[in-house]
């Protein structure tokens, strides 16, 4: 199971999850960020505007769907740009991917992953 | 080290709060977020058990105006309009433990959590490998305590 933090521009974020939800990626949760990348942000004159605003996208996949996904996340946030042929731009974003070992489901007491039952799961309240 | 990630509704966060402090819980760090399940934002109408769901209140500030109003999810039917999906604002609470207090802080905030209805949340356990206090440098796990 695998955890995907996608840092991407907020005029994207609509486009990014009709796209998953065309690949049956419907869940997830969605933050706003701000933040800057390798490039300290963006300077105007004197000024630098280091805190751009971001949309996180956090998702938790299969390793499968994970690999669908990262890739639809991918091509679809980036900015397609006529000057350098399709290669994005600064500031497209990020995506991190980490494991997850388990993942509960809290209205069923269910766990997936490698985890044994949680203790609630019996009806003992620990 | 484990980081306990775990999403729940906004009106059981203080429920949650104390409930946590009484395991001795020490560091939370909360979230405001928006998000969905894989009912895409919408509550199935047949699905709602006996007792009914827990109402949910007013408008969160988070939402914009794409979104589905909350109040929207309170009727059994709704109409076509309203059935498109939307997120919904839930807390995201981020919680890094010790391998072995892991289990009792799940089994709380399942406990605390679970109203059997959709929209509960989830709870995901990731892999931690340090952590620093920022005051003084210490890593692993005396920076927890």
């Amino acid at each position: 199971m695998k955890m995907i933090w996608a840092i991407i521009r907020p005029e994207y974020s609509q486009k990014v999850i009709d796209a998953l939800e065309k690949i049956g990626i419907s869940a997830m949760t969605r933050l706003h960020a701000t933040g800057h990348g390798a490039e300290m942000g963006i300077t105007a004159g004197l000024v630098n505007y280091s805190e751009i605003p971001k949309e996180m996208l956090m998702l938790v996949l299969s390793d499968i769907d994970a690999a669908h996904a990262v890739k639809i996340i991918s091509t679809t946030a980036k900015t397609w740009q006529k000057e350098n042929s399709g290669h994005g731009a600064v500031g497209d974003g990020k995506i991190f991917v980490t494991y997850v070992e388990d993942a509960y489901t809290i209205r069923t007491a269910e766990c997936r992953g490698t985890g044994a039952d949680p203790p609630g799961k019996t009806g003992n309240t620990v | 080290m484990k980081k306990i990630i775990a999403i729940i509704r906004n009106e059981k966060v203080e429920e949650t709060k104390s409930a946590l402090r009484k395991i001795d819980v020490k560091g939370i760090t909360f979230l405001h977020v928006t998000g969905r399940g894989l009912q895409k934002g919408m509550i199935p109408s047949r699905r709602l058990p006996a007792g009914g769901c827990p109402p949910y209140i007013g408008r969160h500030p988070l939402l914009r105006q794409d979104d589905v109003p909350v109040s929207a999810h309170l009727t059994n039917r709704p109409t076509e309009n309203e059935r498109k999906p939307g997120f919904l604002p839930k807390r995201m609470l981020i919680i890094v433990a010790n391998d072995s207090d892991v289990k009792p802080i799940i089994g709380v905030l399942i406990a605390t959590n679970r109203t059997g209805c959709h929209g509960d949340g989830k709870i995901f356990v990731c892999p931690m490998i340090s952590a620093i206090r920022v005051r003084n440098g210490e890593q692993g796990d005396s920076a927890l305590v």
